[in-house]
């Protein structure tokens, strides 16, 4: 099956959220995507396995924000003609939401970039297709967008140019030092 | 009020002078590579590969942002991060930095400099709001004098060897100097103040190629008898008027040009030279991009500098747009540019005068912030913030000699002490403004 993005994207922009579904709500409408395909979705227990795998203070929000990308375009209908026969529900899920776990509703809601990271992250979860790419285009894409390997990058660049400036202050300290020794010398 | 002020109060910002100007031979052939950037890009008809050619520059622009503490901070905090930054048009998910802003995380936005960056830190003028603090390195220091090479070039100038250029200045101080330039075909950099005696035989003495100068500097060039004509005459004009241009092509027949740059950006566009299209602004693709259709400047430098501006509002207005010239530029052009509050204000009898004729008055005395209204034909309102007391009536007596010099035969001043927060309406203070009344 292959997900039309930018289509999906402009579907969503004209559907704005005006206020979150209820979790149970959302839940139902996850659910009814696995249904539409005729494969069997998360039990009661499963959901609650999944949200204690989670173990995550944004997973409430982000089945949520599932929820409204389905019903707020075609992802749903897309999603269930991608699910395939047999598909385990709960491991796609799980996948999934493993995968965006530093994402927040508000990010996905009104960053372009989270937005999409999102949905192709929920795409490859199913294991789709992006229409007018390679495999290889929109894996380079989605490793472009991952916002979970780019905070590890600005923690790392924040660190790195801590180490440096203290490292400067720590010359600094050392010059002044040995200038306050030599002008004893010289008195 | 205290009669103290700290140093930063002073509108004209104390000068530097490097003497050491045979370091800037190393970066000559850089120089060279920025003017034939700009020419190159001024010639690509095609817009998506201009576009492509810009964007390859956007990878040295993520890295610098990684490297900055401000903008690490500021993209955590919106979700994003600089790998989003793969297109121009990605941009405008990013958010603006106002010139405030800048001005309270001066030190935070630029990334680490090197030893070999050799950075100074700058204050933009505080003649449209209060200075800001703009960290440089040796390249934003140079860059000018490589654009000044791609625009002799575009206004088909031929230069001698070994060219002098002149900085003449109509600010207060009358400071003065000549340095070696060798970073432009070897010549040398003279700064003469208008406000000496002997600038005029000063002028003649070095008989420059290029002349950079304000509007209050090319009236008093205008005003001269028998000067010698430069092969091009700049000026980063907040306002350039039609009148002064006309008097001075009479007196000095040389090709004005008129670009806009801040001190926080470096040079931004240069007004097109054909006369049929005054206010159309060429931007300087690829060093900086301007976003278009906005109604304000949008500035992202795509340039390598210790200070990376990523969406940077300079408080201007104007609207940007794809452009084919018959000047024979293609790119893109800065039209509407309502910058530096261009304002009119209308004498008794009708005339209309353009106001920042006023501006050279309030750069002899130290304020932090001004604003001067017309009200009615011949009443103004004075706003100042920061301002000595003792200073009041002397900047009073000057201001109303000078608004009778334009035509105001009995000009009335009312004073009024502000806070400068009051004065700062929107991005950029707007010193002056005329009310609907005084038409």
């Amino acid at each position: 099956m292959l997900f039309d993005i930018p289509t999906l994207r402009q579907q969503l922009a004209a559907a704005p959220i005006v206020s979150p579904y209820p979790h149970e709500l959302a839940v139902a409408i996850i659910c009814d995507t696995f249904r539409l395909a005729n494969v069997r979705p998360p039990s009661r227990q499963d959901w609650l396995a999944l949200e204690q795998y989670a173990h995550h203070p944004l997973w409430k929000e982000q089945v949520v924000m599932l929820a409204h990308l389905l019903a707020g375009s075609a992802l749903r209908d897309d999603s269930a003609k991608a699910l395939k026969k047999g598909t385990e529900a709960t491991a796609v899920l799980r996948h999934f939401f493993e995968d965006i776990a530093p994402l927040t509703a508000e990010m996905v809601r009104s960053n372009a970039f989270r937005q999409e990271e999102f949905l192709r992250k929920w795409v490859r979860a199913l294991g789709g297709l992006v229409l007018n790419e390679s495999a290889k285009e929109s894996a380079k894409r989605l490793d472009q967008l991952d916002y979970r390997k780019a905070q590890q990058e600005l923690k790392r660049a924040e660190e790195a140019r801590k180490q440096e400036a203290e490292r400067r202050e720590q010359l600094l300290r050392e010059a002044q030092q040995r200038e306050a020794d030599a002008r004893g010398w010289r008195e | 009020m205290t009669l103290s002020f700290p140093s930063d109060l002073r509108v004209a910002p104390r000068a530097h002078i490097r003497r050491d100007t045979s370091t800037q031979r190393p970066h000559i052939s850089w120089a060279d590579a920025i003017a034939r950037g700009l020419a190159r890009l001024a010639s690509v008809a095609d817009e998506p590969e201009a576009r492509a050619r810009m964007e390859t520059w956007l990878e040295n622009l993520r890295g610098a942002l990684l490297a900055s503490p401000y903008y690490v901070r500021r993209l955590q905090e919106a979700g994003l991060h600089p790998g989003d930054l793969q297109r121009l048009e990605d941009l405008s998910a990013f958010p603006t930095l106002e010139r405030e802003t800048l001005a309270r995380h001066w030190d935070a936005v630029p990334t680490l400099p090197a030893e070999h960056d050799e950075c100074v830190v700058v204050k933009s003028s505080g003649s449209t709001g209060a200075p800001v603090r703009v960290v440089r390195d040796r390249l934003d220091c140079l860059h000018m004098w490589a654009v000044l090479r791609f625009l002799v070039a575009r206004a088909g100038a031929v230069l001698p060897p070994r060219p002098r250029v002149v900085l003449l200045d109509a600010l207060p101080g009358g400071l003065e100097y000549s340095v070696r330039l060798p970073i432009f075909h070897d010549g040398a950099l003279h700064r003469v103040s208008a406000l000496r005696d002997d600038a005029r035989e000063r002028l003649c003495r070095v008989r420059p190629a290029v002349l950079f100068s304000d509007p209050e500097g090319l009236r008093w060039l205008a005003e001269q008898g028998d000067v010698p004509t430069p092969r091009l005459i700049l000026t980063s004009a907040q306002h350039l008027p039609a009148g002064l241009r006309a008097t001075l092509a009479r007196k000095v027949p040389a090709p004005v040009l008129n670009y806009y740059a801040t001190t926080e950006t470096g040079p931004l566009a240069w007004e097109c030279l054909r006369e049929d299209a005054p206010g159309r602004f060429h931007v300087f693709a690829p060093d900086v991009w301007l976003e278009p259709g906005l109604h304000e400047v949008v500035v992202t430098r795509l340039r390598p500098s210790v200070l990376p501006l990523l969406r940077y509002l300079p408080g201007d207005a104007g609207t940007v747009r794809r452009d084919a010239c018959a000047c024979g530029f293609h790119g893109w052009t800065l039209a509407d540019f309502g910058g530096r509050g261009a304002c009119h204000f209308l004498t008794p009898t009708g005339r209309s005068v353009d106001a920042w004729a006023l501006a050279w008055v309030f750069k002899h005395h130290a304020l932090r912030a001004f604003r001067l209204s017309q009200v009615e034909r011949s009443r103004f309102t004075l706003e100042l913030a920061g301002a000595a007391e003792a200073d009041v009536g002397p900047l009073c007596e000057r201001l109303t000699a000078a608004l009778r010099n334009l035509g105001w035969l009995d000009p009335q001043l009312r004073v009024s002490h502000v806070e400068p927060a009051t004065l700062a309406t929107g991005t950029k203070p707007q010193p002056f403004r005329a009310s609907p009344r005084s038409g």
